[in-house]
């Protein structure tokens, strides 16, 4: 495989950085992603994501944040101040904790955040096991090329029933051609439980090349409620990759929610490894204007007994296309695997483009594996009803469009979640003002 | 109110209104009864301005203006009401803020202020109950899991908000049950004054042993081909539409 231009500079920034204790891991991950190169679309779960003119640009790191920006980047997250606290900022990568680490409002003993630097200061083989756990299995280049260059990253230990916690990852840079890779671990130990919502914005002149990555591993009969929230800009580029390890009787509900940035690729990989496992992954990729929304969503079923549910909600106008492929694989030994994929697409512009594909891998008798998708237009005796009560077009189509999504909205526990999620969409959509009277 | 000269209209090539002539005047109820597939459905739906019908000859003025003219929406700000035969089921639309923005597109038409939440709330509670309609409904979807006679409660309902100037009730009476016919027929009822007007599209008699209407037109082959007063309903259920359509056009 001949090293592209990006590939190169990466490995460029690799070099160049001071070996840390985790040097022997990064530079595995890094040798690793020379091997395979970067993906292109030749590459099946890539064949929609065209990634050439990117691999043609060299990258530096996007520039460490000042020490007190985390306020002023808090304010710019929507989701901030909305009964998630406490709310924790990262800049470029750059965690910016300060001297809030371990510090009293996560004294009731439920929370401990560390920064990975600390930890791998303080335990590196602990800390190299944790990721050795969960980068072993593939060719997710973008999560390796992470473990390679991520500069710091946060460590989130749960230890019993938690308050929501916010983490805003924030990108920005005065140049163009920067890339961040930004780390999140969780943990969270047995019986322990969890809302953690992980809202990605950005800012300055141009677009940051994001690259980030988080874990979860939920030990037995732990539960979170997991959300990633892309509203970065039309100029970011943004590649996130999210591992889940599920131990017995553990529960994860992960909403993966696009409403921002110019491509966006997601990818979930849940590995339900003990019995009675249980994911409900909800996905709502809104694309607009020229925007690029590439999710794939894989759910892994290792041990017997486990349950997982994928349902997934894609507008698509403009000249947008969103992409959202999800898998079922139920290894040998997984009888009782129980499996339900949904996946409905919503057409907005002729100029638009959805492609969704819902794949099962079935390797054990007795399971239950259901799936459906469809991508459609509005439904024309739908919209003929509320224009005959006199609604404006823009109107009609922007309820229909929200009570499509509806769905995926109110499953949603976290309510301030929710609300901000409501809003950033309904700026979506044309007559935002009524639809606000309408939620 | 209104006035319908040799309307023709067709739909995927072919054509299913053929030259219908009718007038209704200011506080008038007419009844429009005919076989299935005569085309009655599709006088509603071209009244109401569906986008899948197109027009090919005639006129038709409502109020003193062209209706073909106007947008769907246009026309029922303007007064046009139309009670669905079959009316869509709209999941996470909530029934009571579309009876809202419906309300509030027509004031905003008139040149009102929008209507207050707490009158709204009220009139729609006093609406309900005179539907006797259960107050769940107002946290429902539009039509969201209403059984049939639901659903019909529910056109009537929105009529009664929206108070329009012609309502033309599409087979509001089908799929009813006795008392919810007579509810029904309440409901319409209320409604009748000297400047409103209803069409009513129906296949029995019944709905009009309820609703008496001042003028019933038999509908055939995309036209109407006799009318009468209330006496020729009776005419039709006695003898049936092949004998009536022979009848000499009144």
């Amino acid at each position: 495989m001949s090293s592209s231009a990006a590939l190169r500079s990466f490995e460029a920034l690799w070099r160049a950085r001071t070996p840390d204790p985790l040097a022997t891991l990064r530079g595995e991950a890094m040798r690793r992603v020379v091997a395979d190169g970067l993906p292109t679309t030749r590459d099946e779960s890539w064949r929609y994501t065209n990634l050439r003119m990117l691999s043609a640009q060299s990258f530096d790191d996007a520039p460490a944040p000042a020490a007190d920006a985390a306020a002023r980047v808090l304010s710019l997250s929507s989701l901030a101040g909305a009964g998630c606290a406490p709310s924790i900022a990262i800049v470029n990568g750059y965690p910016l904790l300060g001297d809030r680490q371990n510090q009293e409002e996560f004294a009731d003993g439920s929370m401990e955040i560390t920064n990975l630097r600390t930890l791998a200061a303080r335990d590196a083989e602990a800390l190299m096991r944790r990721f050795a756990a969960s980068a072993d299995s593939d060719r997710r280049r973008w999560a390796l090329l992470n473990t390679a260059l991520f500069i710091d990253g946060l460590h989130v230990k749960i230890k019993g029933a938690a308050a929501p916690l916010l983490i805003v990852h924030m990108s920005e840079a005065g140049r163009p051609n920067t890339a961040a890779h930004s780390r999140v671990i969780i943990d969270l130990e047995p019986g322990a439980s969890a809302t953690i919502i992980e809202h990605h914005i950005a800012g300055g002149e141009h677009g940051v090349l994001c690259n980030s990555a988080a874990e979860i591993a939920l030990a037995p009969g732990a539960a979170i409620e997991h959300y990633r929230v892309f509203a970065t800009m039309n100029s970011t580029t943004h590649f996130d990759t999210l591992d889940v390890r599920m131990a017995k009787d553990s529960r994860c509900r992960e909403y993966t929610i696009a409403i921002g940035g110019g491509l966006v690729r997601a990818t979930l990989e849940a590995h339900l490894d003990e019995p009675g496992a249980a994911l409900d992954s909800q996905t709502l990729l809104a694309g607009t204007d020229a925007r690029h929304v590439d999710c794939v969503n894989t759910a892994i079923h290792a041990a017997r007994m486990t349950t997982s549910r994928q349902t997934a909600r894609a507008i698509a106008g403009g000249t947008s296309r969103v992409i959202f492929n999800s898998k079922v694989i139920v290894n040998e030994g997984a009888a009782g695997a129980d499996s339900r994929q949904s996946s409905r697409g919503l057409l907005l512009a002729p100029t638009a483009e959805i492609d969704t594909r819902p794949q099962l891998q079935i390797h054990a008798d007795e399971v239950k594996c259901a799936h459906g998708a469809t991508v459609g237009r509005l439904d024309p005796d739908m919209l003929f009803y509320l224009l005959s009560r006199g609604l404006d077009r823009a109107t009609a189509q922007s309820l229909l469009v929200f009570a499509f999504l509806d769905d995926v909205l109110t499953g949603m526990s976290s309510a301030p979640a929710r609300h901000a999620i409501e809003t950033a969409l309904i700026a979506l959509l044309p007559d935002a003002e009524l639809l606000r009277a309408f939620r | 109110m209104l006035k319908i000269s040799n309307l023709s209209a067709r739909v995927a090539g072919k054509t299913i209104l053929n030259g219908v002539d009718l007038e209704v005047g200011d506080g008038e109820v007419h009844a429009i009864m005919g076989p299935n597939g005569s085309g009655k459905s599709t006088l509603a739906q071209v009244l109401a301005g569906r986008e899948e019908y197109e027009v090919t000859g005639g006129s038709v003025t409502f109020d003193g203006r062209d209706l073909l003219a106007l947008r769907p929406e246009e026309r029922a700000r303007a007064g046009l009401f139309l009670g669905f035969q079959y009316p869509v089921e709209i999941p996470g639309v909530n029934n009571v803020y579309l009876l809202k923005a419906a309300l509030n597109a027509k004031r905003k038409a008139e040149g009102q202020p929008e209507v207050d939440a707490y009158e709204f709330l009220a009139l729609i509670k006093r609406k309900m109950k005179f539907m006797q309609m259960s107050e769940a409904f107002l946290t429902r979807g539009v039509n969201e899991g209403f059984s049939g006679g639901e659903k019909k409660r529910n056109e009537i309902l929105q009529m009664l908000v929206l108070e329009p100037k012609l309502a033309v009730l599409d087979e509001t009476d089908s799929g009813l049950d006795i008392d919810a016919l007579k509810v029904v027929a309440n409901g319409v009822n209320s409604l009748r004054d000297a400047n409103r007007s209803i069409v009513l599209i129906t296949h029995y008699q019944r709905l009009l042993d309820h609703i008496t209407p001042d003028r019933v037109h038999v509908f055939a082959a995309g036209r109407i081909q006799r009318s009468g007063d209330k006496t020729l309903a009776l005419e039709l259920e006695e003898h049936g539409y092949d004998r009536a359509r022979e009848g000499r056009v009144a």
